[in-house]
């Protein structure tokens, strides 16, 4: 659904992407990682046409992105709504311009608008919405019209913890679709709660891509053995192995015992680490 | 998705007139302050002017409110890149033309209706005297809000904040104003500012307006090619500056 090949972008002497990488296959969902500067919303802007790339090529179902709008759906970094019309005229005006006609837009609205809990204020201002609920309607304008490919630039960003798990249902229930989806994000707790594979970019390119599980095997977890007086932590790749041998070696009594395996924290760190 | 157009174009042109309508605040005082300051001034207008003083004082302060309207324009584009919502927009199948027109319709409606009313006040309530036809006056009033749009958009093209906006459009409409003769009849005005007023498209304005209401067809029609000239001149710097901005924005 998506492929972008070898982009390079740049501001003057400052290059955002540098041989910039990345697919998407209908029904993925990619979580795209990065510091603050790692070309990540630059390549959403590209995919979503808002950029052109200097080098480099992107295809969305085969077609360059200016030509491609109706299969797209982006909710940007920032807010970007009319504060002076309601969430309802939000998603109507998104809809129709999208192509979807009287029924189908009505019933896409009050799909959306359930489905990411904005019922109880499609009427009221955007502008006097909160932050969170600002951050739900972006979302849904971008996906009223169940986009073919959908681009979240860090969707959750200062939203609360029961607005992040409604939104990311609805991102798992549109990739199950057959939707591609990029997800940009800093919380990586998130990307594992998707089940998506993860592509981590540094300095314009992306250092790692695959399948989570696939990402994390062969990094070190942590065994942690708590005693009266102190604690032991030890890094390892065989915890229970590791375990094991910690208890015997054990010279006083054990108070409790903790496993941990190695989170999409710990990958980000070491592919960063290696980079 | 070319059939699509006169849908988007009519989405584009509601949601727009909703934008309008829902922040009416400039639109209001540029309707009711005129109305008031040409009750305040004809009583002198008509005491200088044995001949179309009230005519001086309706034409005069419709140009002057009308040029400042300018603003309004201007914010209608200006506050779609502070909103961000100009980008958000280009994700969808909409162009960019499609957006331009979606904006500038609305606010060709509001600005003809805006001049408009100030007529009929003017005819009802000041008194002023009207031969012209209806249809007359209504197209001098569309070849200025014509003139006056595509000014606003070029403006709207090189300003970077509101402050800017409100600070060229306050000291534009003024001096356009003035020079054009707005505010004082052209004949009593210096010598220096006779000469240069033709410079003015509030001159032209004022002197087709003026036309359009007295029924001089032959009047109106030469004033007007000047500010369709004028318009088309301002709506083409426009086109370049959007298209330059477009360019600078894609990288």
């Amino acid at each position: 659904m998506l492929e972008a090949l070898g982009l390079v972008k740049g501001y003057g002497p400052v290059n955002a992407l540098d041989d910039f990488t990345l697919a998407a296959r209908p029904g993925e969902i990619v979580g795209l990682v990065g510091h603050n500067g790692a070309g990540k919303t630059t390549f959403a802007n590209i995919v979503s046409g808002l950029l052109r790339p200097d080098g480099g090529r992107v295809l969305v179902d085969g077609k360059a992105p200016g030509a491609a709008r109706r299969l797209l759906g982006l909710a940007p970094q920032h807010i970007a709504l009319y504060p002076t019309v309601t969430p309802r005229e939000t998603l109507r005006l998104f809809g129709g311009l999208q192509g979807l006609r009287r029924r189908e837009l009505g019933r896409a609205v009050t799909e959306i608008a359930e489905a990411l809990r904005i019922t109880d204020f499609l009427d009221r201002r955007v502008g006097v919405l909160s932050g969170g609920q600002q951050r739900r309607v972006q979302a849904a304008a971008a996906m009223v019209h169940r986009p073919a490919l959908l681009l979240l630039d860090e969707p959750t960003a200062g939203v609360d913890p029961e607005t992040r798990q409604s939104l990311l249902e609805v991102v798992r229930d549109h990739a199950r679709t057959g939707a591609a989806v990029v997800y940009t994000t800093h919380y990586l707790p998130e990307l594992t709660d998707l089940g998506a594979s993860i592509a981590v970019a540094r300095h314009g390119r992306v250092i790692a891509r695959g399948e989570a599980g696939e990402l994390l095997h062969g990094l070190p977890g942590e065994v942690r053995l708590t005693f009266d007086d102190e604690e032991m932590r030890v890094p390892t790749t065989d915890p229970a192995a590791t375990l094991a041998t910690m208890l015997v070696e054990a010279t006083k009594p054990v108070r409790s015992v903790d496993l941990s395996r190695p989170t999409l924290d710990d990958l980000y760190r070491a592919v960063v680490r290696a980079h | 998705m070319r059939t699509d157009l006169p849908r988007r174009l009519a989405l584009l042109v509601g949601h727009n007139t909703t934008l309008r309508l829902r922040d009416p605040g400039h639109l209001i005082s540029y309707l009711v302050m005129p109305m008031v300051l040409m009750l305040v001034f004809s009583p002198l207008y008509r005491a200088a002017l044995p001949r179309g003083g009230e005519a001086q004082a309706v034409i005069g302060m419709l140009v002057m409110f009308s040029v400042l309207s300018l603003s309004v324009v201007g914010t209608a584009l200006l506050t779609e890149r502070t909103w961000r919502t100009w980008n958000r927009m280009r994700v969808t199948p909409v162009s960019v033309v499609e957006m331009l027109i979606g904006k500038a319709l609305p606010v060709f409606v509001l600005l003809v209706v805006q001049q408009t009313i100030l007529i009929v006040f003017g005819a009802q309530v000041v008194d002023m005297p009207v031969a012209g036809s209806f249809a007359l006056i209504l197209s001098a009033v569309c070849v200025w809000s014509f003139a006056l749009l595509a000014i606003g958009v070029a403006l709207a093209g090189v300003v970077r904040s509101h402050g800017e906006l409100a600070a060229v459009c306050d000291v534009g409409a003024l001096t356009v104003s003035a020079l054009g003769g707005a505010l004082t009849p052209i004949a009593m005005m210096p010598a220096w500012a006779q000469a240069v007023a033709p410079a003015s498209p509030g001159y032209w304005a004022v002197t087709m307006l003026k036309a359009a209401v007295a029924g001089e067809a032959d009047a109106v029609a030469r004033a007007a090619l000047v500010l369709v000239a004028v318009g088309a001149v301002a709506g083409v710097l426009a086109c370049i500056r959007i298209g330059r901005g477009l360019k600078e924005l894609q990288g």
